[in-house]
Order: C-alpha cells, then sequence, then structure tokens
C-alpha cells in the first residue's frame, strides 16, 4: 500500500489557505454580479414611479383601474407606475423604514392631518413650488381641501394633493325598512326617530339581538367613531380652537359614551357580538350601518339594496367624521424623481372623475363637482349622495399636530379606541375612562 | 482480517495529524474546508438572528421612530412597561393561554397517539386527520375559526345549542375570547404533538408491555407504569416546546380578535407588533421584548427543573 504524504497537493480532503480564499472571492462576486447586472437593465428601461397604496376593499379595484388608465396613456412616453400594497396598519412605518434606507416609494395614500409626523421628519415632500412647477391649478380645488392638506406647525406647506372627501353617513338596508313598515323616504333625522327606528328594525331572539337596528361591534373601529361623532354633537372637543386644552365639555363627552353603551344594555338595538361589521351589515346582520363611501363598490356590486341618508342630529348640532385621501411625495435620495412623480400625481388628480364617482369619497376639484355628468354617472345618487351632500356638516376631522393619531375617532386600535374598549366591556367607569383620554391628550397637545 | 480495518481507517484518519510528542518541523495543513462549510451557516445566522437580538437590546434603551438616530434614554422604557397596564394584561393573558393549551395540546395529542397506535379500525385515517391541522398556516387557521366560533351563526354554537345551552360569545366577550383563541391553537398544534407521542410510543419495546400484560396489568396499570415513564423524555420536550410556542403566539390573536375585546385576548407579541408597526415606538417596543425574552427563560428554566426532578 503506498503511503500518501499528508498535505500533499492535489489530495481532495486538504484546502489551502490560497484555494479557499479564491474559492471565497468567487462566492462573493457571483452573488454580487446580479446587483450590478440588475442597475445597468434598470437603466435602460423606462421612468418607473412606485406607488403605495393601503386601499384593499373594494375601493382598491376602481383605484387599480386609475392607475391602470395612467398606464395606458402613458405607454409611449417611457413613464410607468408600479403600484404595490401595503397593509394600512404597517403603511407609516414601513414609509419611515423605506425612506430613512433611501428607498421609499415616490408617492402613495395619506389621510389629511395624520401625517405630522412625516412632514416635521421631512418624510413627505412640501409640494407647494412641485405643483406649481408641475402647473396643477391650485384654483380648481376647494378651500376646505386645500386647507385640510397644509400642516400650520411646518411654515403651513402642503403636503398632499388632495383626492377625495369622505364623510360618516348611514347606509340603511331598504328591505328591513319595507319590513318595519317605516317610510324609506322620511330616514330618522334626530336622535329620537333614530333611536324609534332602531327599535323597529331590531330583531331579538329573547335577550339576544339577532339582527342590529344599528350596526355595532364590542370594540374596534364602529364604537369608537360612535362616540366621536355624537360626542362632537352633544358640545364635546377633543382640542380646543388653539390646540392648547384637551378635552373642552368633558360632560358632553361622558354623556356620548353612556349613549354608545345605552345602544347595547338599555335600548337593545346593537349587539356586541358581530365580528366583521361589513359582512355582517352585507349579510343582513344590521339595518342602520353608519360607515363611509369606500364600501359603496363592494355592496352595490353584491346588488344590496340600500340608500344612504344624513346623519342624524343626536345632540346640539350635527357633525359627522371628516376624512380627506390625498397623494403625498415621499422624499427620495434623487431629487429629480419629484418632476415625473408629480407630474403623474397631477395627472390622477385631473382625471379623477372615475375615482369620485365609483371609488369613493366626494371630489375636491371644483371643475369635477361641477360636470353635469357628477350625479348621474357611476353609483346611483341615492347611494352616494348623502357622503357628498353631508360634507357640509362633516367637521369631526383630525387634529393636526404630531401624536395626531392618538386623537384620531376612526381607529380601532390607537390610544383613544384602547381606552374607550374597556368602557364598552364594562370593566372602566366612564369617569376613569375620561380621565385617561384626558391626561394623555393634553400631554400631546403640549409636545406639539 | 477484520482486526486489521479498523486500524487501516483509523491510520487513514489520523493521516494529517501530528503524532502525539512529534519533534517540531512540519504541522499539519489547517483544514479550511470544515471553516468553508461553518462560515456559510455561522455568518448568516449571526447576520439575522444574533445582531438584530443584540440591535434590539441596544435600542430597547433609547427612544427611536426609525428616523434619525436612537436617543439614549436609560431605563425609561421598562419603567413606562412596568407601570403600562396593557402591558400586565398581555402578560397575563399569555401564562392563561398557556395554562389552557399546554395541557390541553398534550393530553389530546397522547391520547390521540394512544388511539392510533391500537390500530383500532379507521386508526390509519386518523393519522392524516389528527395531522392534517398542521399543515395550514396558522392565518388561515385563524380566519376559519373566526366563522367556527361566530356567535350567531357559528359551528360551535350550533353543536353547543343541541346541548340546549345558550349561543357563547367565543369572540365578542372579554370572559370568552381567550378561550376561543386557545381552541384555535390547540386544534392547530395538535398535528405536530401527535405525531412526537406516536412515534415515541411506536418506540416503546412491545415485550414489556406485553409482560406487563402477562403479570396483570390492566391497561390503566400498563399506561401509568411503563409507557408514561418511556414518554417522559417527548413529554419533556412537547411541554418546553409548547410553552415557548404559547408565549409567542401572534397570528391567531391579530387575525381573529386582535387582541380584543378590551384587551382581553392580547398577547406579548401582539402588543409589541402594535407599538412597534403600528405605533412606530421602537423603543418601547423592545424594552416589552426584553421583557418576554426574561419571561420565556424563566419559564423554560424552571419547566426544565421540574421534568428532572421527577424523573
Amino acid at each position: 500500500m503506498s503511503k500518501q504524504r499528508s498535505g500533499a497537493r492535489g489530495s481532495p480532503g486538504n484546502v489551502t489557505r490560497r484555494r479557499f480564499l479564491k474559492s471565497a472571492s468567487a462566492i462573493a462576486g457571483v452573488a454580487a454580479a446580479p446587483l450590478f447586472l440588475s442597475r445597468r437593465l434598470y437603466a435602460a428601461n423606462p421612468i418607473e414611479i412606485v406607488h403605495w397604496s393601503w386601499l384593499s376593499a373594494s375601493d382598491g379595484e376602481v383605484w387599480q383601474k386609475m392607475i391602470d388608465a395612467f398606464n395606458e396613456a402613458h405607454k409611449d412616453k417611457g413613464v410607468q407606475i408600479r403600484m404595490e400594497l401595503v397593509p394600512e396598519e404597517q403603511y407609516v412605518t414601513k414609509v419611515l423604514a423605506a425612506v430613512a434606507t433611501g428607498k421609499g416609494p415616490d408617492f402613495g395614500w395619506g389621510t389629511a392631518g395624520k401625517g405630522a409626523q412625516l412632514a416635521r421628519d421631512q418624510v413627505t415632500v412640501a409640494l407647494d413650488d412641485l405643483a406649481s412647477q408641475a402647473g396643477l391649478d391650485l384654483a380648481d380645488f376647494s378651500a376646505s381641501s386645500l386647507k385640510a392638506s397644509r400642516y400650520p406647525k411646518y411654515d403651513n406647506k402642503m403636503f398632499m394633493v388632495p383626492m377625495d372627501l369622505m364623510s360618516l353617513q348611514p347606509e340603511i338596508n331598504l328591505d328591513h325598512v319595507k319590513e318595519a313598515g317605516l317610510d324609506p323616504s322620511d330616514p330618522p333625522k334626530d336622535g329620537a326617530s333614530l333611536l324609534e327606528w332602531a327599535g323597529k328594525l331590531t330583531k331579538r331572539d329573547g335577550d339576544k339581538v339577532t339582527r342590529s337596528g344599528i350596526m355595532m361591534t364590542g370594540s374596534g373601529v364602529q364604537p369608537t367613531v360612535t362616540w366621536g361623532i355624537v360626542a362632537e354633537q352633544m358640545g364635546f372637543q377633543r382640542a380646543s380652537d388653539d390646540l392648547k386644552t384637551a378635552c373642552v365639555n368633558p360632560e358632553a363627552g361622558k354623556a356620548a359614551m353612556q349613549w354608545v353603551l345605552d345602544l347595547f344594555d338599555k335600548h337593545r338595538v346593537s349587539t356586541r357580538d358581530i365580528t366583521d361589521r361589513y359582512k355582517a351589515f352585507g349579510n343582513g346582520q344590521g339595518s342602520i350601518f353608519w360607515t363611509g363611501p369606500w364600501t359603496l363598490n363592494g355592496y352595490v356590486q353584491q346588488k344590496l339594496n340600500f340608500e344612504t341618508a344624513l346623519f342624524p342630529k343626536i345632540g346640539e348640532k350635527r357633525v359627522t367624521y371628516f376624512e380627506m385621501g390625498g397623494l403625498e411625495l415621499y422624499a427620495q435620495q434623487d431629487t429629480g424623481r419629484y418632476e415625473a412623480t408629480m407630474q403623474a400625481v397631477k395627472w390622477l388628480s385631473d382625471n379623477s372623475f372615475l375615482w369620485t364617482t365609483v371609488g369613493r369619497g366626494a371630489s375636491p376639484r371644483k371643475s369635477i363637482l361641477d360636470r353635469p355628468d357628477y350625479k348621474t354617472a357611476g353609483h346611483p345618487w341615492s347611494v352616494r349622495g348623502a357622503f357628498i351632500d353631508g360634507m357640509e356638516f362633516a367637521t369631526v376631522g383630525e387634529i393636526p399636530v404630531v401624536n395626531g393619531p392618538n386623537f384620531t375617532v376612526y381607529s380601532g386600535g390607537n390610544f383613544l379606541a384602547k381606552s374607550l374598549e374597556g368602557v364598552w366591556a364594562g370593566q372602566v367607569s366612564i369617569d376613569d375612562a375620561m380621565a385617561t383620554i384626558q391626561k394623555q391628550w393634553q400631554a400631546d397637545l403640549d409636545e406639539g | 482480517m477484520a482486526a486489521g480495518m479498523p486500524h487501516l481507517s483509523m491510520a487513514r484518519a489520523n493521516a494529517g495529524r501530528p503524532s502525539a510528542g512529534s519533534a517540531g518541523g512540519e504541522s499539519a495543513p489547517t483544514d479550511w474546508m470544515g471553516y468553508l462549510f461553518v462560515g456559510l451557516f455561522a455568518l448568516p445566522f449571526f447576520l439575522f438572528n444574533i445582531l438584530p437580538v443584540l440591535f434590539g437590546a441596544y435600542v430597547a434603551f433609547t427612544k427611536w421612530s426609525i428616523i434619525g438616530k436612537p436617543k439614549w434614554i436609560g431605563l425609561a422604557n421598562f419603567e413606562a412597561a412596568f407601570a403600562d397596564h396593557w402591558v400586565a394584561v398581555a402578560f397575563h393573558n399569555v401564562l392563561l393561554y398557556g395554562a389552557i393549551v399546554v395541557p390541553g395540546v398534550t393530553v389530546l395529542g397522547l391520547s390521540f397517539a394512544l388511539f392510533v397506535n391500537q390500530r383500532y379500525p379507521l386508526a390509519a385515517l386518523a393519522r392524516t386527520l389528527f395531522f392534517a391541522p398542521n399543515v395550514v398556516s396558522a392565518t388561515v387557521i385563524g380566519l376559519v375559526w373566526v366563522w367556527l366560533l361566530d356567535t350567531q351563526y357559528g359551528l360551535v354554537n350550533h353543536y353547543v345549542g343541541l346541548l340546549g345551552l345558550g349561543p357563547v360569545p367565543w369572540l365578542t366577550s372579554t370572559d370568552w375570547s381567550l378561550i376561543g383563541v386557545s381552541l384555535a391553537s390547540i386544534w392547530w398544534d395538535l398535528g405536530l404533538v401527535f405525531v412526537l407521542f406516536l412515534a415515541a410510543l411506536q418506540d416503546i419495546p412491545r415485550d414489556i408491555t406485553e409482560a406487563a400484560m402477562v403479570d396483570g396489568a390492566d391497561r390503566v396499570r400498563r399506561f401509568w407504569f411503563v409507557i408514561l415513564p418511556h414518554l417522559r423524555p417527548v413529554i419533556s420536550m412537547v411541554v418546553t416546546l409548547q410553552l415557548i410556542s404559547t408565549l409567542r403566539i401572534f397570528s391567531q390573536v391579530y387575525v381573529m380578535t386582535n387582541g380584543g375585546p378590551a384587551g382581553s385576548s392580547s398577547s406579548p407579541i401582539y402588543y409589541i407588533y402594535n407599538t412597534a408597526i403600528v405605533r412606530s415606538l421602537f423603543g418601547y417596543a423592545s424594552a416589552i421584548g426584553m421583557m418576554l425574552f426574561a419571561v420565556i427563560l424563566v419559564v423554560t428554566l424552571l419547566q426544565r427543573f421540574a421534568i428532572r426532578e421527577r424523573a
């Protein structure tokens, strides 16, 4: 048997230091190659504008059509939009992370009043100059929509292009109304008639509510936004007009909490047992459901027999929740991208007729509102009209401070919703909840 | 000769290694191939496992919302976490959840394994059915169980009604929400535990159980004095794995209840997710994460100590 010297060259089991380093370098080179190749390939393609959207309900289908229309119109001009869906609750954090690493999207959806932190940290780009350069006609926008797009604390600059205005109004199941012998042409206009309708529309099996007169859930968005609207109707203010004092007229806020509780426990026109309010209304488990225009496309496609009405005046004044959606630009390392992005946003705004008749809320553009076919195009006015006419008293908006999300009434997981959940579950007294809310909100206002 | 063969392989194995007491001169070449293979694992493991944990530990002592640099604030996040009512609720919930799920999964998993191991009719079908839920993702399980546990139209309440009982608000009541989530988790986790117990049962030598039978031991005594002692290592492993898994629950909570109502089904991981991803408070979320790490470590050590003491 021949002996082999240990470490002899060519023996398969041993790797010398030189061979190891060569192998490692080769592997690293192969791994890094695609980075360079992809850059060369990207440079040869048209400009791709990256757009993040959280719209995943039936309104998302319409928004996809808007993007497709843009891409179709611009396919010969070397500009395309690539849309990516991001869950709404993760949206802000993902935008922050992406922009921090220099890989943020070019533009995305924002909600007016909720982006103070993004404006403060220069994650979103001020648009006054860009809008002017792109030729966006700001005079065509309603004054209220432009005001909502600005942050007074940050030079009052405009940080989004308004796209639609939304308000919360009651959608009413007409089959239930007819069954209960009520007049659909005379929907409830005040608190008393609302409860009367709700009582007649509710179905019970013993003590259990099997069909809610007023669609509600035991926790989450629905009771929170209901409280927010009713509280302001009763005279409560989340923050004073100068944003210095929290919880103005707290007794009205407490009365509103009791009003919501009474729906479950006193009038028994709502049940805490609903888990998915959208599905439940669509399945006929509730008769009156106040929600926003983002639900229209789904229920119309489903052929649900419903109409919308104006939110009743439950307190001293008639108000309802207001939300404005808009497109915001995010900070880029290559500032040369802003021009192409702003042009894309301008096109989407100028061509938002489809979006504001079929997709979601009312248009902020006077030229679109004045079109003779604005009321007849898209979804029937019987389901769309109240959302537009109701904009007149839709004033329960966002509090434009850095911790504004803590004040948002349309939320199921923020500080407000969590604080109120204990009240709905009977675990926390109304007085204790108001004290907790007041303390936190005051701290938030003091922070600025 | 057979005796020569091991000697030859030993000689080959020792080739290249310096013999003891050999004079200086030639040193054995380093086996770089070994380091290469270890490095292929170690480098990604360090980058994607160890480094994030160390970074998280650092962030726990800072105030940070991604934009800008983390600002050192010492123990402020931990003080806030100890004072935060919702953190206490989340930890309380998860310990309660563990107290329901761990015994539930262990007992049911063992019961199903014993059934299948007896080779009763339909045992083969039962084996497939018991394991099937485990291959489905937790999100799908959660979505399915939301419908199963619906108060009005859910299948579970339909059968509960047949027993003459009223509908149970599984997911909409603070008293029942954690139990509803636990039911879904037990159903999902059962498959893997069942397979582990079945493998362990099949490993028990038949002659031992037969000897006990011959000695007059009935089924219960055979299980208690023969089978169970053999299963102790597996039981220890199952309980350990389940404890760690229950303390980290997230998907079912997120999909089924969003931690509600009123935080009654919230878990530490869900609260961390909400704090970090929804509210962008990464420093605070990291502090709660460190607290969870400490709790898992303590619970696991206690459980291992208890099992070892009994053995």
